[in-house]
């Protein structure tokens, strides 16, 4: 396939251009992939980080941040179950912090019993970032928070809803996307803050035993609880990424930008391969007239499509994951999953096919019988 | 039937229709023997051309037959017509028609693909090819770095990959000056004489005249008359 490459790069300020093209459109899809993927996987996270099975919320509760209370009763109710071998409680609400300088802002606080999950931050529990056992009522944040939390030295005396508070730890991995802080700590504590009483809760979690179905024993709850919604633990984190995703249409302005960078691609690639195959027709029709089977013709064009794409896609996965990188450094949740690189495959195939159309129906249809005449 | 190795028999072309219509070919016959060197001559718009692609297959008669090694091609679709090319004919131009971002060596090398050769042996082959046409030190030369002369040397070369037995030419010298015109009139004759090829040329150029076995002088589409060359 020398004459497909050879005709790429004979014109190398078209080459170049092409490459860039196509490098900026695999940069964008990248960028926005990453974007996405950390976007979703921010938007589920504290639910992933759980160690049980099945989450009970009030009705119609869209997301992790938007719970409401339900009655305690609840889960009495449900650890009656059978298969239930455990509860846990979780709760999260806006609160009013302030700092030691007196700043006030408005955090997101989430609260959990201690065996919700080994990744779950819950102060008093080894793990979660720390190694000894700290006291349940100790407040963590995220070390990508710090800026917001200005707390200099720990622990720190602070203010929750007016409440006494003590920040004894910086976290990692729990950014927020909200891009307001979060506070983590027990929930017993976290109670008494946002002021929920003993009788009601927010999320009730529960740990189904081995030789239980999960989706068994969520039937039987569904029964006995018809005034709840019980999901498995999958089935909220689900609900609440595309609660963010598509309901707040953060999601579809992420996709816009993957989408764009596709089709910047696209239309780079396709002017690219059209204007090189118009500009050499004439050596289209020697090789019909020489013999040249049309797939033969047809593959010469697809190949330069494809050696373009390759190309500027290289080009810009070199340039994105240094960038992504920074990204990083800038919004704790950008995530550029391992495979997100590669699958750059599939659109790029993609593009290259759907911008080759025009110019292999021209390489087709020319005449080889014009070979006499030019 | 040796008589019919290539040939157009009652062949008429026209291009266009009503009014504008052009009769290039009007009822032409003329059968070519294998091994042959027959030499196209005529006005220009006379239907040189037009004949010469009824004989390489690049276009079909409106009436009468087309025979490429004894059988009749002129009702095969065009994909049967590209394998004929493909395995059994081969052109040079006026043009040369390199192509123009292969070097020499590839450019024949790519007609050697054409036809089907082994990667392993298109190089080699082609270098060889390109030796015989003296042009040994000219193989990464692409063609703009090529004389006249050297190009349509290449082009020949490129014409020969593969082996086709049928070559034809539509004004192979008129880009080239005397001496390297004369110079292709020989390669055509030794490829008649050493190779058994069977060749057509169109030209305008009388000094083929002492190379070709025959000429065919065309007018508005007929054959005018013909001349015996000793
Ligand atoms: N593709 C075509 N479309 C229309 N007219 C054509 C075409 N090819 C040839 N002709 C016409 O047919 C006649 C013969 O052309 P051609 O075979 O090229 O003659 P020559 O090669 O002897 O100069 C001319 O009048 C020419 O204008
Ligand atoms: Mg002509």
């Amino acid at each position: 396939m020398k004459l497909a490459w050879q005709n790429i790069i004979h014109d190398r300020v078209r080459f170049l251009v092409t490459v860039l093209g196509v490098s900026f459109a695999v940069f964008l899809m990248v960028f926005q992939g990453s974007l996405l993927a950390g976007f979703l996987q921010a938007a589920s996270k504290l639910i992933d980080a759980s160690d049980f099975d099945i989450w009970i919320t009030a009705r119609g509760v869209p997301a992790f941040e938007f719970g409401a209370t339900l009655e305690s009763r609840v889960r009495e109710i449900a650890a009656g179950v059978p298969g239930v071998i455990e509860t846990g409680r979780v709760c999260m609400a806006f609160a009013v912090y302030r700092n030691p300088n007196g700043k006030q802002q408005i955090v997101g606080l989430v609260g959990a019993d201690p065996n919700i999950g080994k990744h779950f931050p819950v102060p008093g529990l080894p793990g979660s970032g720390s190694v000894e056992v700290i006291s349940p009522d100790a407040v963590l944040y995220d070390e990508s928070n710090r800026d917001q939390i200005e707390v200099t030295t720990l622990p720190a005396e602070v203010e929750i809803n007016r409440h006494r508070a003590s920040i004894e730890r910086q976290i990692q991995g729990f950014g927020s996307f909200l891009g307001l802080s979060y506070l983590f700590t027990s929930y017993r504590n976290a109670t008494r803050y946002i002021s929920l009483g003993p009788e009601r809760t927010m999320y009730i979690l529960l740990r189904v035993g081995r030789g239980y179905s999960v989706s068994a024993v969520q039937q039987s709850l569904r029964r006995r609880l018809p005034e709840v919604d019980i999901l498995t633990r999958q089935e909220f984190a689900h609900k609440s990424r595309i609660y963010w995703m598509i309901k707040t249409g953060a999601g579809g302005a992420i996709l816009t930008g993957a989408v764009l960078g596709f089709l910047i691609g696209l239309v780079v690639v396709s002017q690219t391969i059209y204007a090189n195959t118009m500009d050499n027709i004439e050596e289209y029709a020697t090789l019909k007239a020489l013999g040249a089977s049309r797939a033969f013709v047809a593959l010469i064009v697809c190949t330069q499509a494809l050696i373009c794409s390759l190309v500027g896609s290289i080009v810009g996965l070199l340039v994105v994951v240094p960038l992504v990188d920074y990204a990083k450094s800038l919004i704790s949740w950008v995530y550029i999953p391992w495979w997100l690189p590669v699958a750059m495959i599939v659109p790029s195939l993609f593009m290259c096919s759907l911008a080759s159309i025009a110019s292999v129906r021209s390489a087709l249809a020319v005449e080889p019988g014009r070979v006499f005449r030019a | 039937m040796p008589d019919h190795f290539l040939g157009v028999e009652g062949a008429s072309v026209s291009f266009g229709k009503g009014g504008a219509r052009v009769r290039a070919l009007r009822t032409v016959s003329l059968l070519l023997k294998r091994s042959t060197f027959s030499l196209v001559m005529g006005p220009s718009g006379s239907g040189k051309t037009t004949l010469l692609s009824l004989f390489g297959c690049l276009l079909s008669p409106d009436e009468g037959m087309v025979f490429v090694e004894g059988v009749a091609v002129n009702r095969l679709r065009e994909v049967e017509r590209t394998v004929i090319r493909q395995k059994k004919i081969s052109f040079v131009f006026q043009a040369f028609r390199l192509f123009h971002s292969l070097s020499a060596i590839d450019n024949v090398a790519l007609g050697f693909r054409l036809r089907g050769v082994r990667q392993s042996e298109r190089i080699v082959m082609a270098q060889d090819l390109l030796h015989r046409f003296g042009l040994g030190d000219k193989l990464q030369q692409r063609p703009t770095g090529l004389s006249p002369g050297e190009k349509q040397r290449v082009a020949i070369a490129r014409a020969l990959a593969g082996n086709p037995p049928i070559l034809l030419a539509d004004e192979p010298t008129a880009s080239l000056d005397s001496q390297e015109g004369r110079n292709v009139c020989r390669i055509f004759r030794s490829l008649v004489d050493e190779s058994g090829k069977t060749v057509v040329v169109v030209s305008h150029d009388p000094r083929w005249q002492e190379f070709a076995d025959r000429t065919v002088i065309l007018r508005d589409g007929q054959i005018e008359r013909e001349v015996k060359n000793p």
